[in-house]
């Protein structure tokens, strides 16, 4: 049975319903691996030019077509099932936690172009977790530095992209936002056209993000009460780019480090005030 | 004094790969040095080292679009015939989302492309050895699966760029293939 009252599990269980959504919706893309799809294996293994390169990965090479790919997806979805009844702690929830870990990995040789920071951020989680849950070698100690680790990682990503947006021109000018959501890519016609009639909402919008982002880290110093403020303003903040930009991975990635955040705030033996 | 024994050797190793890999995460971040992409491309095989910069400096105000026509004759061609890849999202897109993948697959594959066409002219003088890299045999892969107008057919394809949803701007030419026997 598992409990909630593990900071490290509430992580895990946050992160596995986002990478139960993404492992289902590239079950239902499996056809972009397939010989005449976007990632096929065909073109994909050009990225592999040194020998040593091809030898060490050739015994996985033969699992990169659409079914293969499509088990390992579906193995992965019973692996993520599989974690909501053993803890994390126990040998078995450990081993599926370490084959999700595998599987995440072996797939990311093939989703090189195509993949995000959720990605990046779920997969740093996964492993965080295994190494610092291996049963007969963990600590308390090792757990907790896993958990500021993920804490820590989360903060950075934020204050990089405040800073990032800081120096570009069309973040400072207030146009960025607009110009984002008149994508069709990553955008909304509604949204885009409201941007359009209020320019004050996007200049608004682009600052706070600009400043919100650069100072997020400031939720590991304050008190609570203050430091809460970050974690709602990040929750309002992914629901609407999962909402307005289809971006729903991020929002399940970036909030199962919120527990993290969490920890790492209570644990600090001083605050700003 | 610190006793080793193997739980205190594991904690020791996990704590320093832990903290190599928050340092090499802040290395990599904004320019690309000698270090970052030493990181990046030579120890990185599983892409564990992420960009955190989302949206900046320069936010994705474009949309790529992926166009593809065959050569009937020397002097006839087919109509340009776009790849359907920025269709517009469901009500439940913040729920459920796989239509995000191949955008951005081909997002990344054009962005890669894109940034790498000053460099081959540059250190080519043309943009022939453009046709070996990696983006743009994806591409070329992606567009010869349609329907062929012939058994010998040659496919050329056209990279363009519009800003979707504000028209005031007409859509530009990124990149014209040759004609590929497919």
């Amino acid at each position: 049975m598992i409990l909630l009252n593990d900071i490290s599990q509430t992580v895990l269980i946050i992160l596995s319903i986002g990478l139960l959504i993404s492992t289902l919706e590239y079950l239902k893309k499996v056809q972009i691996f397939s010989p005449n799809g976007l990632l096929s294996w065909n073109v994909m293994q050009l990225k592999w030019t040194k020998q040593d390169e091809k030898s060490f990965f050739k015994p996985l090479f033969k699992l990169f077509s659409a079914p293969g790919l499509a088990a390992l997806f579906i193995i992965r979805c019973l692996l993520i099932i599989g974690l909501l009844f053993f803890p994390l702690q126990s040998t078995t929830g450990w081993v599926l936690i370490s084959l999700l870990g595998v599987s995440l990995l072996v797939a990311s040789l093939v989703t090189y172009y195509g993949s995000d920071g959720s990605d990046q951020m779920s997969m740093l989680i996964i492993i965080t977790l295994i190494l610092c849950n291996l049963p007969a070698f963990t600590t308390g100690k090792l757990r907790d530095i896993g958990i500021w680790f993920i804490g820590l990682q989360a903060c950075l990503s934020y204050t990089v992209a405040g800073i990032a947006k800081l120096v570009s021109a069309e973040w400072r000018s207030g146009t960025a936002i607009k110009d984002v959501f008149s994508t069709k890519t990553y955008g909304s016609k509604k949204a885009s056209l409201l941007l359009q009639k209020y320019p004050s909402a996007n200049r608004f919008l682009c600052w706070n993000v600009i400043i919100m982002e650069t100072i997020f880290p400031l939720c590991l110093i304050l008190p609570w009460q203050y430091a809460i403020v970050f974690l709602i303003w990040g929750f309002i903040f992914h629901f609407f780019t999962a909402l307005i930009m289809g971006l729903n991975s991020f929002f399940w990635a970036f909030m199962a480090t919120y527990p993290a955040i969490y920890f790492i705030n209570h644990q600090m033996p001083w605050h700003l005030f | 004094m610190l006793k080793l024994n193997p739980i205190v050797i594991y904690e020791l190793v996990v704590t320093f790969f832990l903290a190599f890999w928050f340092l090499a995460t802040i290395l990599c971040q904004f320019k690309e040095t000698k270090i970052s992409s030493f990181i990046r491309y030579k120890i990185d095989y599983f892409n564990l080292i992420p960009l955190w910069t989302f949206f900046a400096p320069h936010p994705g105000k474009r949309d790529y679009h992926l166009l593809y026509r065959d050569k009937i004759t020397d002097i006839d061609y087919s109509d340009w015939q776009e790849m359907e890849i920025t269709e517009e999202r469901t009500i439940w897109s913040w729920l459920w989302n796989p239509e995000k993948r191949d955008k951005k697959i081909l997002s990344d594959v054009v962005q890669s492309l894109v940034s790498s066409i000053p460099s081959y002219r540059e250190k080519a003088g043309s943009l022939n050895l453009l046709m070996f890299s990696m983006p743009y045999i994806i591409v070329l892969h992606a567009v010869s699966q349609y329907k062929k107008q012939s058994q010998n057919c040659y496919r050329q394809f056209m990279l363009a760029e519009s800003s979707g949803y504000q028209k005031e701007t007409a859509p530009s030419l990124i990149l014209l293939s040759v004609f590929h026997q497919i």
